[in-house]
């Protein structure tokens, strides 16, 4: 008794001194609760089916964030692994009848796969070549599903997916879990030392390489964890819309995904998926201007890369904390000494 | 006490006639979403049909359900499914969950539409395609009736019709070309934008046209939007081709025309040319796409009694002719007419009825195939062949085509710079 009241005590000094004391952490934790909360008020269709894609959505913005944001690599052609996924978990699904638990699975190891063909050939390629040479292979994919109609449906694509699940209150949930954990798994992986390794690849990947480390294997990892929360992400949309089509591969979908993160935050994972969470929704609040729906979402996103460039969330976050310039620790805005080693922080 | 009773008096006889002149008043309107790319002239064309049928509706009182008039409330949809597919499954959910629609209309692209049918299939509200020709989508309903039954097709004709009519239409060209100028074996160059949605129409017609007794000059795929088609028209011209056979769904459908009647090219333009279907395709080739033909759904003749009314009305009211997603005028129409008779909105009631459609529509008779397809043939739709004749758009087609020609068709005109040339050779 005494030993679970012990970690009772931890937690709640844990909560008490790490999450309450900054506004970031405070506006995750509400963030995460409204959003398990959410199907305990309303179970409105439409609201729900809104956030079940934006969470996939954010699932894929964030993979995109730990391959372009975090390693430097940039890619103009992520849907290829959302595609790829997506056209994987339709055709096992459909001809061979696997059910979806399974081919959600497999569709992230494709995406895995995936990596490993597009990293392959894009390691020797840096900066425009590197995003032009990514930029080709969905559009080479989208090729050969016009080619194979026998085998991919051709211009309709797949149908007749199994359901996610049997409600949409399942499928939120399960999308919404899937989001949170997949995306926390990612933050933590950029927090450890292999993200350190991907972000210094980033900064000067020769001075990496000097330090005696493979940059190749580390930036092909990249690769293939990308692919493998991408793959997730697209297995994930291919059963809840059903179909999986050619629009998977499009290069508007590559460039969505990069307007989302960008808005949001690169080199921060929670950045994209907050840049999901606000675009995307805002989108569809914009039907209420339906002749100038596009141009106002144009110009928001344009005026927020203007004065904010960092992107909207670490510009907030910079706004309500500062960091510790001796120790880097962050707290709130309004104290004037550090939390931790009571540095000043003026 | 007198005045009293005269004031009541006077209340009443005016509420009888203000009750006489606006029968559907108060009564619970019929909601009908029209869902498209509404910022695209296909979905303009679903709104305005759809504005037309209700408006001429209303007008008349409504529509009878159960005894009592109700008036249709239209709900304008855009699904933006050019851009993306998702905002097109969003659009569906806010037309249904939210804005609580009866009954659904519209949908354009095939990928996008197959996905915003499951979404009306999974809660059972009928929706009527006016947009999407791929026979996929009826072929669900012959697959998985219970489920698919709440779809129908009203426009256009099932893709492989189409097709059917392109090669029809092409057909009468190649006979007149054969007659006035007497070539006996024609070459014909096949000349589709590249898309996916024209591979197959390339593929039959590399198959066909050897067994309707003319050869291939060439297949050239210009992009759908290339705004020079010259270097395409000169090899053409080179290759010896008597007969153009497009196939256009963009905009390239504009300069190739403009360009082929610049350059005085040899061979007339047969075959689907969808910016020759509008009005403004006359000024925007500067008068040069004359004698372009092309394949359509609506045409100023008098495919039955009502063609020629809906689209005088829609020429007046919005300044174009109707093109063919216009078509919701109708499905709405069939609507109405399915819903009086069987006195109920409820869907699973509804669909017998529907099946059993068998009216005069703009488009032509309309009767629903067992897979809720359009019937296509002589004495039901049969889409038009449309030429450009100076300046007019005029329906060539069907004429004489197995004993019909509708009223107001005039004979296919060769273009007079094709004849000079092959009467100096």
């Amino acid at each position: 008794m005494g030993f679970i009241w012990f970690y009772i005590r931890k937690i709640f000094t844990l909560f008490k001194c790490e999450v309450l004391v900054l506004p970031s952490r405070v506006a995750l934790l509400v963030f995460v609760v409204a959003l398990l909360l959410i199907p305990a008020f309303t179970q409105d269709p439409y609201l729900l089916w809104v956030l079940i894609l934006t969470a996939i959505f954010s699932i894929f913005a964030a993979s995109w964030d730990l391959l372009s944001g975090f390693t430097g690599q940039v890619n103009f052609g992520h849907a290829l692994f959302f595609g790829v996924a997506a056209y994987t978990s339709g055709l096992i699904n459909v001809y061979a009848k696997v059910p979806n638990f399974l081919s959600i699975p497999l569709a992230a190891i494709a995406g895995v796969l995936t990596g490993l063909i597009v990293g392959i050939p894009c390691l020797r390629l840096r900066g425009t070549y590197l995003a032009l040479t990514t930029l080709a292979f969905p559009i080479i994919l989208t090729g050969l599903i016009f080619a194979l109609p026998e085998v991919t449906g051709g211009e309709l694509g797949i149908s007749g997916l199994d359901r996610l699940s049997t409600s949409r209150v399942y499928d939120y949930y399960i999308t919404v879990v899937l989001m949170l954990v997949l995306t926390t798994i990612m933050w933590k992986i950029t927090d450890s030392k292999t993200g350190i390794l991907l972000h210094a690849i980033r900064e000067d990947e020769l001075a990496v390489r000097a330090g005696g480390i493979n940059t190749t294997r580390y930036k092909l990892l990249a690769f293939c964890l990308s692919g493998f929360f991408a793959g997730i992400a697209g297995g994930l949309y291919a059963h809840i819309m059903r179909t999986v089509g050619p629009s998977t591969l499009e290069v508007a979908l590559s460039f969505q995904v990069i307007i989302w993160s960008v808005f949001g935050g690169i080199v921060s994972i929670y950045g994209p998926v907050a840049g999901v969470f606000i675009l995307f929704p805002l989108a569809e609040f914009l039907r209420i201007l339906p002749k100038v729906r596009m141009l106002v979402f144009a110009v928001l996103v344009l005026l927020t890369l203007i004065y904010m460039p960092e992107g909207l969330i670490p510009w907030i976050r910079n706004k309500i904390e500062k960091e510790c310039p001796r120790c880097k620790v962050r707290s709130i805005a309004t104290r004037k000494t550090c939390r931790i080693c009571a540095a000043s922080l003026d | 006490m007198k005045k009293s009773c005269f004031l009541r008096g006077v209340f009443l006889a005016l509420t009888f006639c203000v009750g006489a002149c606006f029968p559907v008043w108060g009564a619970e309107p019929i909601k009908i979403g029209v869902i498209g790319p509404m910022q695209f002239t296909q979905g303009e064309g679903q709104w305005n049909g759809a504005t037309l049928a209700a408006e001429e509706i209303n007008k008349a009182g409504g529509v009878l359900v159960n005894g009592a008039k109700r008036p249709i409330e239209l709900v304008k949809v855009d699904s933006n499914e050019f851009l993306s597919i998702p905002d097109a499954t969003n659009a569906m959910e806010l037309a249904i969950s939210r804005y609580k629609v009866d009954f659904l209309v519209g949908g354009f692209r095939s990928e996008a539409v197959m996905v915003m049918q499951d979404i009306a299939m999974d809660n059972k509200k009928i929706f009527m395609g006016c947009g999407a020709a791929h026979p996929q989508l009826c072929e669900r309903v012959a697959k998985n009736y219970d489920r698919y039954k709440y779809w129908f097709r009203v426009t256009p004709i099932n893709s492989k019709f189409l097709v059917k009519v392109d090669f029809l239409v092409l057909d009468m060209v190649a006979k007149a070309m054969a007659k006035q100028l007497e070539i006996p074996k024609l070459k014909v160059a096949v000349v589709a934008e590249k898309a996916a949605w024209a591979d197959p129409i390339v593929g039959i017609a590399q198959q066909s046209l050897p067994k309707m007794g003319m050869e291939i000059a060439g297949v050239w795929r210009p992009s759908p939007t290339a705004t020079d088609t010259t270097a395409e028209l000169s090899a053409i011209q080179r290759a010896g081709a008597n007969i153009i056979f497009t196939t256009f769904s963009s905009s390239v459908g504009i300069p190739f025309a403009k360009q082929a009647g610049e350059l005085k090219i040899p061979a007339p333009l047969v075959g689907i040319n969808v910016e020759a279907q509008k009005d403004g395709f006359w000024n925007a080739t500067g008068g040069k796409g004359n004698y372009t033909v092309t394949v359509g759904t609506y045409a100023r003749v008098k495919i039955d009694d009502k063609t020629i009314p809906f689209f005088d009305k829609y020429e007046k009211q919005f300044k174009e002719a109707p093109n063919y997603t216009a078509g919701t005028y109708d499905a709405i129409s069939i609507l109405k007419h399915a819903i009086e008779k069987a006195a109920t909105l409820d869907a699973d009631k509804l669909v017998p009825f529907l099946e059993k459609t068998d009216m005069e529509v703009a488009a032509g008779r309309f009767v629903f195939t067992k897979d809720h397809d359009v019937t296509w043939g002589p004495g039901f739709i049969t889409s038009v062949g449309t030429q450009w004749q100076d300046g007019k758009n005029m329906c060539v087609w069907p004429y004489n085509w197995e004993d019909l020609t509708y009223e107001g068709t005039v004979p296919y005109k060769l273009p007079d710079w094709v004849m000079e040339y092959y009467k100096k050779k």
